[in-house]
């Protein structure tokens, strides 16, 4: 049966060395429109309704993809990218990745505690490593935490001229909000069954909102050990000289 | 010579988040659950050289970065804002360590640090700085910490720390330096003299350079006062982060090693060829 799948020549055939095969290039989408949540204009504050809007936007995505690739028979998907796109009032989430099989058809194993596909946004390359090296991805976590920073005050904003210090309130609420998102995406993670989290991003962003409103995003892939002691695990690394232009 | 006092963070309290987050990351009954920035690649070398990830730390501080006056035609640093843009990092960098200390690591493997400029605050710059928190595996953490017994810090990747090992160094500290210089503007009788002359310029050979000297000297002086023998990976860059198109901040930054003993001769180097493109 024919494959399609946005895998490089490299990425396929290590996949394929790594005991699996694509099936299909899959993808998820969900039209959200984001509305407005008043925040007082001196306080800094996490904008709860619209981080959570902006989580289950997607995870809503991200749903859609995993079950377009259970319906497919899939064991798993690589390479998943999420990405927003606004378009008027409506703002526009897609996941899209490949959707890979077992070959060996021990496929039951790979899925998640939910029989679903595993996710990852490991690049075909990155997933032959993970596996070799004795591990196994579970699902791309997420966390998001959508804040508001203060206006302030024309006298603090006078006061604070010519002053070089620290601004101890707005480095709080950003740290925090930060350590939110990253706290929420661990806890994804923690419920998946993960043991740990690789190659986690943390993203802002304003998304054409007033400039005092960031979204953080944290987004790394969740990942256990391998516990079968069948499972071949790699060779001591090797200093390598690469003769490349 | 316009060096600093010898390094001395003060602990910094951290965000709620951060204490819960790394609570849970330490889990109930030695039951770890890591977060990192590591590329696979990067987690396992790490592994390979002997060393968990215990979580991805962070430390952040936003400072008000005010200006300092200055003769339009002088050429000279502006300590004040050098030293605000040297404390602001301390404070980024102290806190990242706090939850480093927090996680029980022994090391902070790519530490990056970031200056941001947010369009909501005028003349506010953000400090981030972000790494992976590792343990030494087999519990030994006083061969690996720092000799101040603090844990290690280094920007290098996975793949550099891996090699740095197999070489023989460890990392002992991230070291940085900076110098925040005002270029003299010129008078319009220079401009004249000068037009459609192909010459140095010796007034502004002479700054630059020796800003830059500045900021390597006091990057090199950190390393000494570390204990450590010598920086790999040292970076100068260049920013004038919003300010007057005069002003400009040299920052240098590496990380400082140390010998130590080697148990097996370090690989020898193989040739690939690679047929990526």
């Amino acid at each position: 049966m024919a494959f399609t799948s946005d895998l490089s020549i490299d990425e396929l055939l290590l996949v394929e060395e790594a005991g699996f095969e694509p099936i299909e290039l899959v993808m998820g989408s969900t039209y959200t429109h984001i509305g407005w949540q008043w925040a007082p204009w001196s306080t800094n504050t996490e904008m709860t309704q619209i981080s959570q809007l902006m989580i289950y936007a997607r995870q809503t995505a991200m749903q859609r993809l995993v079950a377009h690739a259970a319906q497919l028979g899939a064991d798993g998907v690589v390479g998943m990218r999420l990405d927003m796109h606004r378009s008027g009032h409506n703002t526009e989430f897609t996941a899209i990745g490949t959707a890979v099989r077992r070959r060996t058809g021990d496929g039951a194993k790979w899925r998640d505690r939910h029989g679903l596909p595993f996710t990852c946004d490991l690049s075909g390359v990155d997933f032959w490593a993970l596996v070799r090296g004795g591990f196994r991805p579970v699902s791309l976590a997420h966390g998001v935490c959508v804040y508001h920073v203060a206006h302030q005050s024309l006298g603090q904003w006078f006061s604070s001229i010519g002053a070089n210090m620290e601004q101890p309130q707005f480095t709080q609420a950003l740290y925090d909000a930060r350590e939110l998102a990253m706290e929420r995406m661990q806890a994804e993670a923690a419920r998946s069954g993960g043991t740990g989290i690789v190659g986690v991003q943390v993203r802002e962003g304003s998304h054409g909102w007033e400039s005092h409103v960031i979204e953080f995003v944290a987004v790394g892939t969740a990942i256990v050990p391998i516990a079968d002691a069948t499972h071949e695990v790699h060779d001591a690394p090797e200093l390598a000289i690469f003769a490349q232009d | 010579m316009a060096n600093y006092p010898p390094r001395q963070r003060q602990q910094q309290p951290l965000p709620q988040h951060a204490i819960e987050r790394i609570q849970n990351m330490r889990g109930p009954q030695g039951q770890r659950f890591f977060t990192s920035d590591f590329s696979v690649k990067e987690f396992l070398l790490v592994r390979e050289s002997g060393f968990e990830p215990a979580g991805l730390v962070m430390g952040s501080s936003i400072y008000h970065v005010g200006m300092q006056g200055v003769a339009r035609t002088q050429n000279i640093e502006l300590t004040v804002l050098t030293q605000a843009m040297y404390h602001a990092r301390e404070l980024a960098m102290a806190r990242m360590e706090e939850e480093a200390a927090a996680l029980g690591a022994d090391g902070i493997i790519g530490v990056r640090l970031n200056v941001k400029q947010h369009t909501w605050g005028e003349s506010l710059l953000e400090f981030v700085v972000l790494g992976t928190a590792v343990y030494a595996r087999d519990g030994q953490s006083q061969k690996w910490r720092a000799p101040s017994g603090r844990a290690f810090t280094s920007d290098l990747s996975g793949q550099d720390f891996w090699m740095l090992l197999k070489s023989g160094y460890r990392p002992v500290s991230l070291v940085m330096g900076n110098c925040v210089y005002h270029v003299a503007h010129q008078s319009l009788g220079q401009w004249f003299s000068s037009v459609g002359q192909n010459m140095e310029q010796p007034q502004f050979t002479q700054a630059l350079y020796d800003a830059r000297e500045l900021a390597m000297e006091r990057l090199q002086y950190e390393a000494q006062c570390d204990g450590a023998a010598g920086v790999v990976g040292a970076e100068i860059h260049e920013r004038s982060h919003g300010w007057d198109s005069h002003v400009i901040e040299f920052f240098a930054v590496g990380t400082s090693v140390l010998p130590m003993q080697l148990t097996e001769a370090p690989p020898t180097p193989q040739l690939v060829m690679s047929v990526d493109s």
